[in-house]
């Protein structure tokens, strides 16, 4: 008999026991179900990391100065963590050193940034938002456009005017129904005059930002910061990448002359690179790509299970037709492929049903939250590959049984 | 002897189980021969070894000692896949419970041993219709068996037995199931064919049914007690 045969012999079988068959499949659906929403949504994030966020985050060909790495994804040992919680602030003279280590930067900014409770147009209200005070660059260099009004300038800083620019997510919430620019909003005790709307970024980090304001780094520190000349992070874009190394190199030896560091001694600051990010957020993909195979296993293990009870079950209700098959000239062969056939078509419908509602659930959590989603082809493979195998697996020793029946006992069981 | 077209040949067959701590010995050398175009029934008394002998001449078992040649073939100590092969190709069993699958329509019973025998799809269901007009259910090829009477069930087996042109067809029973008047035109099935060159062993205890044959072998304790020939026209099988 050819496995085609087999094949339609077993849809038929699962056809004709419809609930029973649902209930088989339940485990090798729910196996392949998550096996296919997680590697949907990781590789959404990657693809997404890679391609907008490392960039927007960090901005492109641009090297971050700050006090203590802010990614961590292995185990930073105690040490590291305790010398790295000794570096001191960066400061404004820090800025200068910078400035004068790399004149020929395309853009330098800084800035310093805390959590505001809310800010206020009246009785609108929205929590939450990140108040940054940043150099008249800040905006450009961290790639958040202005879509309305203007950015914030040389002459804001000097004098530390009480201008703001807001993100899209701020002004749904204040404004629905008017145009922000010229108004006052209220930022704690202070009151602040809108000249600019960022662009929306959406997306997953996206809606961070969305969720930002920007006024002069002058007006921050007068009126939002304990200290009078910290600054959080200092950023350098150059036109190029290849020009980014040198520029970092220069800056590490003008930092730790400043310093006073010695040859052997640690730095006292660190670089945040967009390979950095990435390098975390790859390290951090390598961990739920390693741990997906443990998680989507045992599912898939009880699905074998309960498919081989059923395949057992189905084998014992059946001795007769195997008698039967046998006496009209079934070879113990046949009897086996019939078997396999049935339960691999069993498991591999089971996979079919688990990717359309992996596909499914990776679309929702794409639609509801912030997630992206993208169902790459060797998932799919892999995921009817595991199939066929739990299949084949579980359905061996209910076929070898039902293949070693000895024809003469079979016709006569009932 | 020689001369004439022998189909199956036995000498000596025996066959013992082990039951237990028991030895039952079910055949103790059963020599018969069976010519092509013969129709022969075979009777006894339950324990008689009528069934044993059935499934040796079927090819489902194999005996513990003896000679079985089938068309001239020693069949004895032949491998599984071999027996499969044989039944598949010169037997036709038909079964006194009819044996059918109950989902599938009686075209794709009677197509079953034509996909054992690796028939092309489109030949499997010509050959198997045509099997099917031969017990005269034309008409009722897309029935499933429990759409069917019991008699109509035994024509569609009947059907399957012979779709693969065998050697022999072998019945168990054939009318163990089915009442009177049915049984009549089920054996009504068995003369045409036996009248148009069909050899039929057939296994009953009914002394009705097996007056359609033309010899009788009766067993008794695993051995031939008879083998008498019913009807002149017919010459007595020396064995």
């Amino acid at each position: 008999m050819k496995p085609l045969e087999g094949i339609v012999l077993a849809l038929q079988q699962v056809w004709a026991h419809k609930l029973k068959s649902a209930f088989t499949l339940l485990g090798v659906v729910i196996g392949v179900t998550f096996l296919i929403a997680v590697i949907t949504v990781v590789e959404g994030m990657n693809r997404y990391v890679q391609d907008d966020l490392a960039g927007s985050i960090f901005g492109v060909n641009t090297v971050t100065i700050v006090r203590r790495n802010r990614i961590t994804t292995g185990p930073e040992s105690e040490n590291a963590r305790r010398r790295a919680s000794r570096n001191p602030q960066l400061t404004i003279r820090d800025v200068e050193v910078v400035r004068a280590a790399v004149p020929d930067a395309w853009l330098l900014s800084f800035y310093e940034d805390r959590n505001l409770p809310e800010v206020r147009n009246k009785e609108l209200r929205r929590r939450n938002v990140r108040l940054i005070g940043g150099s008249p660059d800040h905006a450009e260099l961290q790639g958040m456009p202005i879509e309305f009004g203007r950015g914030l300038t040389e002459l804001d800083e000097r004098r530390g005017l009480r201008n703001v620019i807001i993100g899209a997510g701020i002004v749904d919430r204040l404004f629905p129904d008017e145009s922000p620019l010229e108004k006052d909003i209220r930022l704690g005790p202070h009151t602040f005059r809108v000249v600019g709307v960022f662009e929306r970024q959406g997306g997953m980090f996206g809606s961070i930002r969305d969720a930002a304001i920007l006024i002069p780094f002058a007006t921050y520190r007068q009126n939002f910061s304990r200290s009078k000349n910290e600054v959080d992070a200092i950023s350098i874009k150059m036109r190029s990448a290849e020009e980014l190394e040198d520029v970092t190199l220069a800056v590490e030896a003008a930092l730790r002359s400043d310093r006073g560091l010695r040859p052997g001694e640690e730095n006292t600051f660190h670089f945040e690179t967009s390979e950095e990010l990435l390098g975390a957020w790859r390290s951090i993909s390598r961990i739920l790509f390693a741990a997906i195979p443990a998680l989507v296993g045992v599912s898939l293990v009880v699905g074998g299970i309960v498919i081989m009870n059923i395949m057992l079950l189905s084998v014992a209700g059946r001795i007769k037709e195997i008698g039967v098959r046998k006496a009209i000239g079934a070879r113990r062969q046949d009897i086996l492929i019939q078997f396999l056939a049935e339960s691999a078509t069993l498991s591999l419908l089971g996979a079919a049903i688990g990717i359309m509602l992996g596909i499914g659930l990776g679309a929702v959590v794409d639609r509801i939250s912030p997630l992206p989603a993208a169902v790459p082809m060797w998932a799919i493979v892999v995921a009817l590959s595991v199939g066929l195998f739990v299949g084949v697996a579980s359905g061996i020793y209910p076929a070898w049984k039902a293949a070693n029946q000895d024809p003469i006992v079979a016709l006569h069981s009932e | 002897m020689n001369t004439r077209d022998i189909i199956i040949e036995t000498h000596g067959l025996r066959k013992e189980y082990e039951m237990g701590s028991e030895t039952v010995y079910a055949l103790r050398g059963v020599d018969v021969s069976i010519e092509r175009n013969e129709y022969i029934a075979v009777m006894g008394p339950s324990g008689s070894g009528k069934s044993t002998l059935m499934n040796l001449i079927g090819c489902l078992d194999t005996p513990t000692a003896g000679e079985y040649l089938l068309n001239g073939q020693a069949v004895q100590g032949l491998e599984d896949d071999e027996l499969a092969r044989i039944r598949n190709r010169e037997i036709g069993f038909v079964f006194q419970t009819f044996n059918l699958l109950p989902r599938a329509t009686a075209l794709h019973n009677v197509e079953l041993p034509l996909i054992y025998a690796g028939v092309p799809a489109k030949e499997r269901s010509k050959r198997a219709e045509h099997a099917l007009e031969q017990t005269g259910l034309a008409d009722r090829m897309d029935h499933k068996p429990n759409e069917l009477s019991g008699g109509q069930r035994q024509r569609v087996a009947i059907a399957r037995a012979l779709v693969n042109v065998p050697s022999i067809l072998l019945a168990d029973e054939p009318t163990g199931n089915l009442d009177s008047v049915t049984s009549a035109d089920i054996m009504k099935v068995f003369d045409e064919l036996h009248d148009a060159g069909q050899t039929i062993i057939m296994v009953t205890h009914e002394l009705e049914v097996s007056e359609h044959a033309e010899r009788v072998i009766t067993l008794r304790d695993g051995m031939v007690e008879s083998h008498d020939a019913q009807r002149e026209q017919r010459p007595v099988v020396e064995v």
